[in-house]
């Protein structure tokens, strides 16, 4: 239950801010927040919402379409992707307003995927430059999880381990019988017991459609309240159109149509975007910028997102408990025993009535009585995902639609997707795999829905400015006061969800930046020099809880 | 000297100390995992971990010393009762925060913290308590001739002053079978209440988790007959905590099966320790019957 | 043949749960169940059209009548509001042209296997025209299937009428779901366990009349059964 309980700064609509954030999403609320706290004059725009978690959600699969990104894009390719609810957010907190909340760190392979498989691309950081900030974010959502979690890095979580529900006990007995490692209760960034004044988990499934007790972490209610605190500004529903380039080849503001439908110029010193994989595409490309290499829209990503569900003798309620409470990453690494380089992931699910009901559209063809039958059944399917590794392809990007525009009059992005000879040998593989799984649970029936999750890349991080947009630090390789802070950045994926990297990358940036201080405003030089690591920017109440690192 | 002259005596000052270090530890177990399970995200939740294990030690300490029960375990035992006291409320606190708070008093007890845990944790600590009072079983201030606590007595005419009989004599002597009594109608109480809600939790899925629920208020009458009268507290409470004691051990063997038939079993100890059936709780219900069985056994205080 | 509530688990209600419900979730809730909208996208012969469409894609005449579960109001909502779910195939026509298509294809499809249209042609008929599209392969309207491909089509209206049918309390009585659950939180997470307000699944033998033909599963396409996964064809 969120209250904001300082009234929310105004600056001066011609007083030039120093930095302008376009999305206070996943990586903008973040940085927001500790730009405020840093001191920086700082606006945030968002196209959606200001949330009032109490007055505007509800714990209800339908009400809560409002969540997701409903403006129209085009879809294409050969394995065009659903967008909206499946991969988007709008609204002050963006898409962890949503998110099933599945917390893994990256692997430190995944930072090197080129030199160690050929494939790919490798980023300009290190799994090692990250860590500290994956240690702070788990700490500041809280993360819960076990104490030893053995994958990757090996680590623990501060917050204990959830209890689990139906599809957790399915997942576990699935993978234990099979000897396959797998890690109960975590880790998610839903907190296990509660801590100031967020309520732990109540188990009422609801996750993707909004925490209203607030057990479940969004930057709307760790980051954006000590943002506004800290006398930083959001301007909510207020739509981006571009963003500007004035002398000097730098930028020097954004244009945004505010509530109403009026446009407005904001001056600042610098603008980071960070509306996530494909606004933030389209907003370079709508405003010209920061494209010099061609990469802007390429190299976009999602992961292969496949849902098994299979059907038990016996009742599993699967509406119970979050959605995501147990995973394993047996097979995350490249093994050369299985043809195809990179590896996947396999978590808990817990779809709600309408989503299972489409699922079994796509995966049995159900329909008419066959339908009503399926679905009387609801109570005793269990639902796997696969979280599949999909390598990054150039002609996999986000494009200017040409023929159309939404209703602010912006051109809108047409998104293009094919599917790779590695990436289907690895669904192939990894879907076989889930399934195997869902038999050793003792399922009876066994179903399978292709789909797909997340969106990452399409604006993505490297030394080259000739093959990448934006630099280890966000800056643009064209403009020393532009930068990119989401989830567009990556380029590559591994096979975790991507939000905690969004944010350790965001703390990163934010730091870089504080370090930098005015230089980014008037200096072009770029100091490559990683920044100091702080941790007296959390936000309060991140120290004094849970239990200490092992 | 037999032990039923030994106990009725209160010459177990030792033994109750290691008692009282025996059952600290294991609750401090317990309660070292419960609050991991709520993350320790109060600070405070890491007290009774540490004071649990204190308390241990002074137990072990007031086994082999006798200073040492007087002092360290009486001052930790009283720590110790203050500190499940500061728990019981914060557990209350726990629940009323939860979202629906007492409207939904049963799915918020059950999902919230154990609101008589705590209490249960002083249980340990009451027996400290008691111990650092008694008597040792090689004591031999009895030898001397005790001052009269009846100021009629003939002791007095030949000049020794009237003392009346203090609280502390009482336990000294062994004398606090209803006060032990008690202790165990409360501690029924708490642990078949504890039962009652897990096991509601559980749907009552197997026939012998209704035993607990139903042995619970057996003992707690017979506890309190016991508080009333002599006989009772001599054949209806040993009885009845007789039965409590077979019961906790029964369901410590379910619980432990339980567990062991979890997802991943054995292959999942930790989490499945922590998430399965609580083990140590039939052990807190056994300890029940237990107080009861040792209240049967002892002498009952003089009215002075 | 028809019960006023179908469904395995008898006496369940999830409604009666609401006043555990928080109070915006309840208003929604219940404005779902009490104000059905008007008919206002779609004209009147589409409209009935649609309604016989839709009580193919989701029957309920095991159910008594009055406790019906309305859909296509809620089809024709969206359409009037023009909301959109955040994305259109590139191949595919804005979701109000694409109904509008497709109302005349399977009107064009009736005529063409019967002489008559859609809803003129019995039950069994309807149903057997429904599948042509479900298995991709309809007999007729050829050039509206060329401007916009039939399997997405169908995607578009069984999702639009499930998205109807199981946000509706009476289906989640249906089905045993708990349905809104905060603050009303859940306690017994395993095993399929009921709540103590839930109820323990009593099944009986449920049947669809016996000359529907959707009471089978066949991979949308109508591509072989291998492709659905293992076990695909059974129930």
């Amino acid at each position: 239950m969120q209250t904001i309980e300082t009234p929310m700064r105004r600056f001066n609509p011609d007083e030039e801010v120093d930095y302008a954030i376009v999305g206070v999403g996943a990586g903008g609320g973040v940085l927001l927040q500790r730009l405020a706290r840093a001191g920086f004059h700082v606006v945030g725009f968002d196209a959606g919402p200001f949330w009032d978690t109490e007055r505007d959600w509800v714990s209800d699969e339908k009400g809560s379409h409002q969540l997701y990104w409903n403006d129209e894009r085009i879809t294409t390719g050969k394995h065009p992707l659903a967008l909206g609810e499946n991969n988007s957010g709008k609204g002050v907190g963006g898409g962890t307003v949503h998110w099933a909340s599945f917390t893994p760190r990256f692997h430190p392979s995944d930072f090197r995927v080129y030199s160690q498989d050929g494939v790919g691309a490798d980023w300009p950081i290190s799994y090692w430059d990250l860590k500290p900030y994956y240690e702070l974010i788990e700490r500041e959502l809280p993360v819960a999880g076990p104490a030893y979690y053995p994958w990757g890095d090996p680590h623990g979580y501060p917050y204990g381990p959830h209890p689990m529900g139906g599809v957790g006990d399915a997942l576990i007995r699935g993978c234990t019988k099979l000897g396959i490692g797998v890690c109960a209760g975590g880790p998610v960034g839903i907190l296990s017991a509660s801590r100031a004044d967020r309520p732990h988990c109540i188990y009422r499934g609801f996750c993707i459609q909004g925490c209203k007790v607030g057990a479940k972490a969004s930057t709307l209610v760790t980051h954006v309240p000590d943002a506004l605190a800290k006398g930083a500004e959001i301007r909510d529903r207020s739509m981006v159109s571009r963003v500007n380039l004035g002398n000097n080849r730098r930028v020097n503001g954004v244009s945004y149509f505010d509530r109403d439908g009026r446009e407005h110029f904001q001056k600042a010193k610098a603008v980071v975007v960070a509306g996530y994989a494909i606004e933030t595409p389209r907003l370079l490309l709508n405003s010209g910028l920061a494209n010099s290499s061609g990469t802007v829209g390429r190299y976009l990503m999602v992961q292969a997102g496949n849902v098994v569900l299979g059907r038990f003798d016996q009742p599993v309620r699967m509406y119970k408990a979050p959605p995501a409470h147990a995973l394993t990453e047996e097979f995350y690494e490249t093994d050369p025993k299985r043809g195809f380089a990179r590896g996947f992931a396999i978590q808990t699910v817990g779809p709600l009535p309408i989503a299972f009901a489409k699922q079994m559209m796509a995966a049995k063809g159900a329909w008419g009585w066959g339908m009503r039958r399926i679905m009387m059944d609801y109570n005793h399917w269990a639902a796997f995902g696969l979280l599949g590794e999909i390598l990054p392809s150039a002609d996999n990007r986000v494009e200017i639609a040409t023929d159309q525009k939404d209703h602010w009059g912006i051109p809108v992005a047409k998104v293009t997707f094919n599917l790779y000879d590695n990436d289907q040998k690895l669904i192939a593989f990894g879907k076989r795999k889930t399934i195997d799984v869902m038999w050793a649970a003792g399922a009876e029936e066994v179903v399978q829905e292709s789909r797909y999750a997340h969106l990452v890349g399409a604006a993505r991080m490297g030394r080259n400015p000739e093959t990448s947009v934006v630099d280890s630090f966000g800056r643009t390789h064209d403009v020393a006061n532009l930068f990119v802070c989401d989830g567009s950045v990556m380029p590559t994926q591994g096979s975790a969800n991507p939000g905690l990297t969004i944010m350790a990358i965001a703390a990163r940036t934010a730091d870089y930046l504080i370090e930098q201080g005015d230089a980014i405003f008037s200096s072009d030089r770029r100091d490559m020099r990683p920044p100091k690591f702080r941790r007296d920017l959390s936000p309060p109440d991140t120290w004094g809880h849970g239990m200490p690192a092992l | 000297m037999s032990l039923a002259v030994t106990v009725r005596e209160g010459r177990f000052q030792r033994w109750l100390s290691l008692m009282a270090a025996v059952s600290s530890a294991a609750s401090g177990l317990e309660v070292a995992y419960e609050h991991y399970k709520g993350s320790y995200s109060r600070r405070i939740m890491y007290t009774p971990v540490i004071l649990s294990g204190a308390l241990a030690g002074a137990g072990l300490a007031g086994f082999f010393s006798r200073k040492a029960a007087v002092t360290i375990l009486r001052g930790t035992s009283i720590l110790t009762l203050a500190d499940s006291a500061t728990g019981f409320y914060f557990h209350i606190l726990g629940v009323k925060r939860k979202p629906g708070g007492w409207r939904l008093p049963m799915t918020n007890i059950v999902m919230g913290p154990p609101i008589f845990a705590p209490l249960l944790f002083g249980t340990a600590a009451y027996l400290g308590l008691l111990a650092s009072f008694m008597r040792r079983d090689n004591d031999r201030d009895d030898l001397l001739l005790p001052k009269p606590a009846h100021a009629k007595h003939w002791a007095a005419r030949i000049g020794y002053a009237h003392e009346p009989i203090t609280w502390e004599q009482d336990l000294r002597e062994g004398r606090f079978q209803k006060n032990l009594a008690v202790a165990t109608a409360f501690s029924a109480l708490f642990s078949g209440f504890e039962a009652w809600y897990s096991h509601y939790k559980n749907n009552f899925r197997y026939k012998a988790q209704w035993t607990p629920v139903v042995l619970a208020p057996v003992l707690l009458g017979a506890a309190i007959a016991g508080v009333k009268d002599r006989k009772s507290a001599q054949t209806l409470l040993p009885a009845a905590s007789a039965l409590a004691i077979v019961d906790g051990g029964v369901g410590f063997f379910y619980h432990a099966r339980g567990v062991m038939r979890r997802p991943g079993g054995m292959r999942k100890p930790l989490y499945n320790v922590i998430y399965g059936p609580p083990i140590f709780a039939p052990l807190l219900f056994a300890a029940a019957g237990f107080l009861g069985v040792l209240a049967s056994m002892l002498g009952r205080e003089k009215k002075s | 043949m028809s019960r006023p509530h179908p469904g395995y688990y008898p006496g369940f209600r999830t409604l009666e749960q609401r006043r555990y419900w928080d109070a915006h979730t309840r208003e929604v809730i219940l404005d779902r169940v009490n104000n059905v909208p008007p008919i206002r996208f779609f004209s009147e012969d589409e409209a009935r059209l649609m309604e016989a469409v839709c009580r193919h894609i989701l029957p309920q005449d095991d159910r008594d009548k009055e406790n019906w579960i309305p859909i296509l109001p809620w089809i024709d909502s969206r359409m009037h509001e023009n909301s959109g779910d955040g994305y259109r195939y590139e191949e595919m026509p804005p979701d109000r042209e694409a109904y509008r298509l497709g109302l005349q294809a399977i009107e064009q499809i009736a005529q063409h296997l019967h002489g008559r249209g859609f809803l003129e042609i019995g039950e069994k008929a309807q149903d057997e025209l429904l599948a042509t599209l479900h298995d991709g392969k309809p007999p007729a309207a050829h050039d509206i299937w060329a401007r916009m491909p039939i399997e997405r089509f169908w995607r578009l209206l069984v999702q639009d009428c499930v998205s109807a049918y199981y946000s509706h309390p009476t289906a989640w009585d249906e089905i045993g779901f708990g349905g809104p659950a905060y603050p009303r939180a859940y306690m017994r997470l395993e095993r399929g366990d009921p709540e103590p307000w839930e109820v323990e699944e009593r099944r009986y033998e449920w049947s669809a009349p016996e000359d529907s033909v959707s009471d089978r599963y066949t991979p949308i396409g109508g591509q072989s059964e291998h492709h659905g996964g293992p076990q695909g064809g059974t129930h």
